[in-house]
């Protein structure tokens, strides 16, 4: 099934709660492995709802739908020297899948990039929605303003629901000025020091826009116009000028994990887990890591998210009890992605 | 607005409530007349009402034992922080058990290496700040009342100060918040999957739960702070300069706005030097690197001039603190132009301040009363200033339908209701200037997979089906703000 506008999602989803025929959504298709196993009566395609809707540089907002690839919204932003501060990222090549990555997508994976570290992930960056419930009604919520606490934040929500409270039909961000940047490197390092140098850069007033450790090399890219930009490289003396961050990130078919932690405790948690294929974003407060799934257990009693395979990882009751509310208060039927995020 | 009729039934069992509160509480429970007084209201200071009985918890566990005891009994529970809300989201009910998190005020862990600081609910604002300025740390909110306000208070509200477009509000520097529910169970938000709970709960204003710990981000202090004053002939001309800053790239620290009226005012008060006849001034603080700072002020230093403005850049700390004096000295300096304000908060978008000023004009002239504009130029939240006399007859309606014209009139341009004094009882009944039915109805539905009987701060945020004057204002009687020693700004 199509839509093409909100109005026919809307009909898409009356029709389906008529029917108690559950939908799985699909913007660019490239996520459709990501979170629990959900098994739907039918494919709501919704990438033809896509496009900018409104960009407006001097205020830091722009508006899309949600199917909106994300390398065409990046090169809109470019165009005034602007980027979405947590930096989207394309799954593709990691997940193995094929087709455009969408913004919307992006957004119910929390699929943001190194610059999160200093902007924040998608949730800090998403101001308003439009949404269709699984009552089959059309809502907004947040607004197009960057400062505003004008009823509960539900676009928070739907950061990282997989698609399980609602269809998305317009996202409204903030977004933040680019500068030149640069890629400094320094190689040869064991975890231990590799994380003890980036938390140094983390606590420095160089505002990184990415602190990465990647096998055996810390990156840091810092940002600014020539004379901050030339400051900063000053104050990191002996790092080596690099192109690109080099991820070595190839999980092969494991199982892939990130994991939240204290930037003091990544290196013991390397250590401890033994993962085959891992790199660290955010100093060490994110940990993406590859595992064969009967190594899932090793993860069971961290702050892990499986992006791909079918862990379940424990929550409390109490939390799991909050979690089915607040899908019901959504999607009471339980119509969209049900149980792809566990509840 | 008027205040719900308290429920009598509850007023009947009154005592009983009170030994059941004072059997999980022994030396917490306020239930004397003069006691209560002290709790009758916040910092909008136009509502008062005590509260049934207050409650002064000291641990994680007695909050979940009163939220327990307030679910059996079908008692309302309102939290409280330091009070100084100013949308009264803090108003008691006569009918409701006030929590007041104040005594639950250690900071549990500094966490320098993580840049995390672990604190109960009523830690203040700036004792985060206080406690790792040493190391050269800082929590980055700093909403005006931060002297006084609690964290606790900061997350029901989602505080946010003048430095949010750059460092974001409360929302934007959590790591994690425990939340007690009003089945008494505590739960951690902010980790270990699931949904985003931590993001709506945050900006909740005491509607969902009760925060009993958190986790916030320190900042690294910037190394330095630079100053500049631009002083316009012409509104649209400042308005102009913020968007070229903006669309140049730069995030200010701070970037303020004052209207004609604001100048004349804050000049009649304290002098701050902004020169005469000027049609709008904005104070800007650029922050960081010493050749970041520097780039940056002389970037927007060129802005303004180009567009004709008088330009003044601070040489030293206390040309700072004079540049910025006028800025922090608006609230005050109104206050004495009249016995009576009501503050404002909207939000704009930014390109449609000459318009909205102008307007704002109209409407004034209109409702034959005085007013001035305080604007964070950088996120478009504004703060209109309205001066009025109460004890003229109709004066306080007349300055609250101006205030709700002006609310409306931001909804209207593509903003917001409130930036960031959160909705409260003050412009409950506005929400749906804002929001249609479906998108209220998806809110209440939210509201009650976390409380389904409703006993958590009832009556604020949503309107009721018995919706009456709309209003919205910060109230400041016989010439007095609430908390006044508090600065405002």
């Amino acid at each position: 099934m199509f839509a093409e506008t909100e109005a026919q999602v809307v009909d898409t989803v009356r029709a389906a709660r008529e029917g108690r025929r559950t939908l799985e959504i699909v913007a660019g298709g490239t996520r459709r492995s990501v979170g629990l196993p959900a098994p739907c009566d039918e494919v709501l395609d919704v990438s033809r709802l896509r496009g900018i809707v409104d960009y407006q540089p001097e205020e830091l907002i722009l508006t899309v739908r949600p199917s909106t690839p994300l390398a065409e919204i990046e090169n809109v932003l470019a165009t005034r020297n602007q980027r979405l501060g947590f930096e989207p990222q394309d799954w593709s090549a990691l997940l193995g899948s094929c087709g455009a990555a969408s913004i919307g997508g992006a957004v119910s994976a929390n699929a943001d990039g190194p610059a999160a570290v200093r902007f924040g992930r998608a949730r800090d960056h998403l101001l308003g929605i439009r949404a269709v419930n699984g009552f089959g009604e059309a809502f907004k919520a947040g607004g197009k303003v960057v400062k505003n606490v004008t009823g509960f934040d539900i676009p928070k929500l739907f950061c990282g629901a997989l698609g399980t409270l609602g269809v998305l039909t317009e996202l409204t961000f903030r977004v933040f000025p680019k500068g030149p940047s640069l890629v400094l490197a320094k190689r040869g390092l064991d975890p231990d020091e590799g994380f003890a140098l980036l938390r140094e850069a983390w606590s420095s007033p160089l505002d990184a826009t990415a602190l990465i450790l990647a096998r055996d090399t810390a990156y840091v890219r810092i940002e600014g116009e020539a004379q901050s930009l030339a400051e900063k490289r000053r104050l990191l003396d002996g790092w080596s000028e690099e192109e690109t961050i080099d991820f070595g990130f190839a999980p092969g078919p494991r199982d892939i994990w990130r994991v939240l932690c204290k930037p003091t405790d990544a290196g013991a948690l390397v250590r401890k887990v033994a993962a085959p294929v891992w790199y660290a974003d955010r100093a060490g407060a994110l940990l993406w890591m590859a595992a064969e799934p009967a190594q899932s257990t090793k993860f069971a009693s961290l702050d892990a998210e499986c992006v791909r395979g079918s862990a379940r990882q424990p929550r409390s009751a109490a939390r799991a009890e909050l979690d089915r509310r607040v899908k019901a208060a959504f999607d009471p039927l339980g119509l969209f992605n049900p149980g792809r995020m566990g509840v | 607005m008027e205040l719900a009729e308290p429920n009598r039934e509850i007023l009947s069992r009154r005592a009983e409530i009170v030994a059941g509160l004072k059997s999980i509480l022994p030396d917490g429970v306020v239930a004397d007349r003069a006691g209560l007084a002290a709790f009758d209201g916040d910092a909008l200071s136009a509502y008062r009402q005590a509260p049934l009985v207050c409650v002064l918890p000291r641990t994680k566990e007695q909050v979940a034992a009163v939220l327990n005891f307030a679910n059996a009994n079908g008692v309302p529970i309102v939290p409280r922080g330091a009070g100084t809300s100013l949308s009264g989201g803090a108003l008691p009910r006569a009918d409701g058990i006030l929590i007041a998190l104040g005594r639950m005020n250690r900071i549990l862990e500094i966490d320098i290496d993580n840049r995390a600081v672990t604190v109960e609910p009523g830690v203040t604002n700036l004792a985060i700040t206080r406690a790792v300025e040493e190391q050269g740390f800082y929590y980055a909110p700093d909403p005006s009342s931060q002297i006084a306000c609690t964290i606790g208070g900061n997350i029901a509200e989602n505080s946010g100060g003048l430095h949010c477009l750059k460092y974001g509000l409360t929302t934007n520097n959590l790591l994690s918040v425990t939340l007690t529910t009003i089945d008494g169970e505590t739960v951690l938000l902010g980790s270990g999957g699931g949904y985003d709970l931590m993001g709506v709960v945050t900006g909740s204003e005491g509607l969902l739960g009760v925060v009993v710990e958190a986790t916030v981000r320190i900042l690294p202090k910037p190394p330095m702070t630079r100053t500049l004053m631009a002083a316009f002939g012409s509104v649209p001309d400042a308005g102009q300069c913020v968007a070229e800053i903006i669309a140049s790239g730069i995030v200010p620290a701070a970037m303020e706005f004052m209207d004609r009226y604001c100048i004349e005012a804050v000049e009649a008060y304290c002098a701050p030097g902004y020169p005469k006849g000027a049609e709008g001034v904005l104070v800007i603080d650029a922050d960081g690197l010493r050749s970041e700072v520097d780039e940056a002020i002389a970037r927007i230093a060129a802005i303004a001039r180009g567009l004709g403005a008088e330009v003044r850049e601070a040489t030293d700390e206390a040309e700072r603190a004079r540049l910025w004096a006028g800025r922090k000295s608006a609230f005050p300096a109104m206050g004495r132009l009249a016995p009576d304000m009501l503050c404002m908060d909207g939000t704009i978008p930014r390109r449609k301040l000459p318009e909205v000023l102008a307007r704002m004009s109209a409407m004034a002239k209109d409702y034959g009363l005085g007013f001035c504009n305080v604007f964070h130029a950088g996120d478009g939240n504004l703060h209109p200033l309205i001066i009025f006399d109460a004890m003229k007859e109709g004066e306080l309606a007349r300055a609250e339908a101006f205030g709700a014209d002006i609310l409306r009139l931001c909804v209207e341009v593509g903003g917001v209701l409130t930036g960031e004094h959160g909705v409260g009882v003050e412009k409950r009944d506005l929400m749906p200037a804002m929001f249609d039915e479906s998108d209220l109805a998806q809110q209440q539905r939210l509201k009650c997979a976390f409380d389904s009987a409703g006993l958590l701060n009832p009556g604020k945020v949503f309107p009721t089906l018995s919706a009456c004057v709309e209003q919205g204002h910060l109230h400041v009687s016989d010439g007095r703000m609430p908390w006044p020693n508090l600065p405002r700004y």
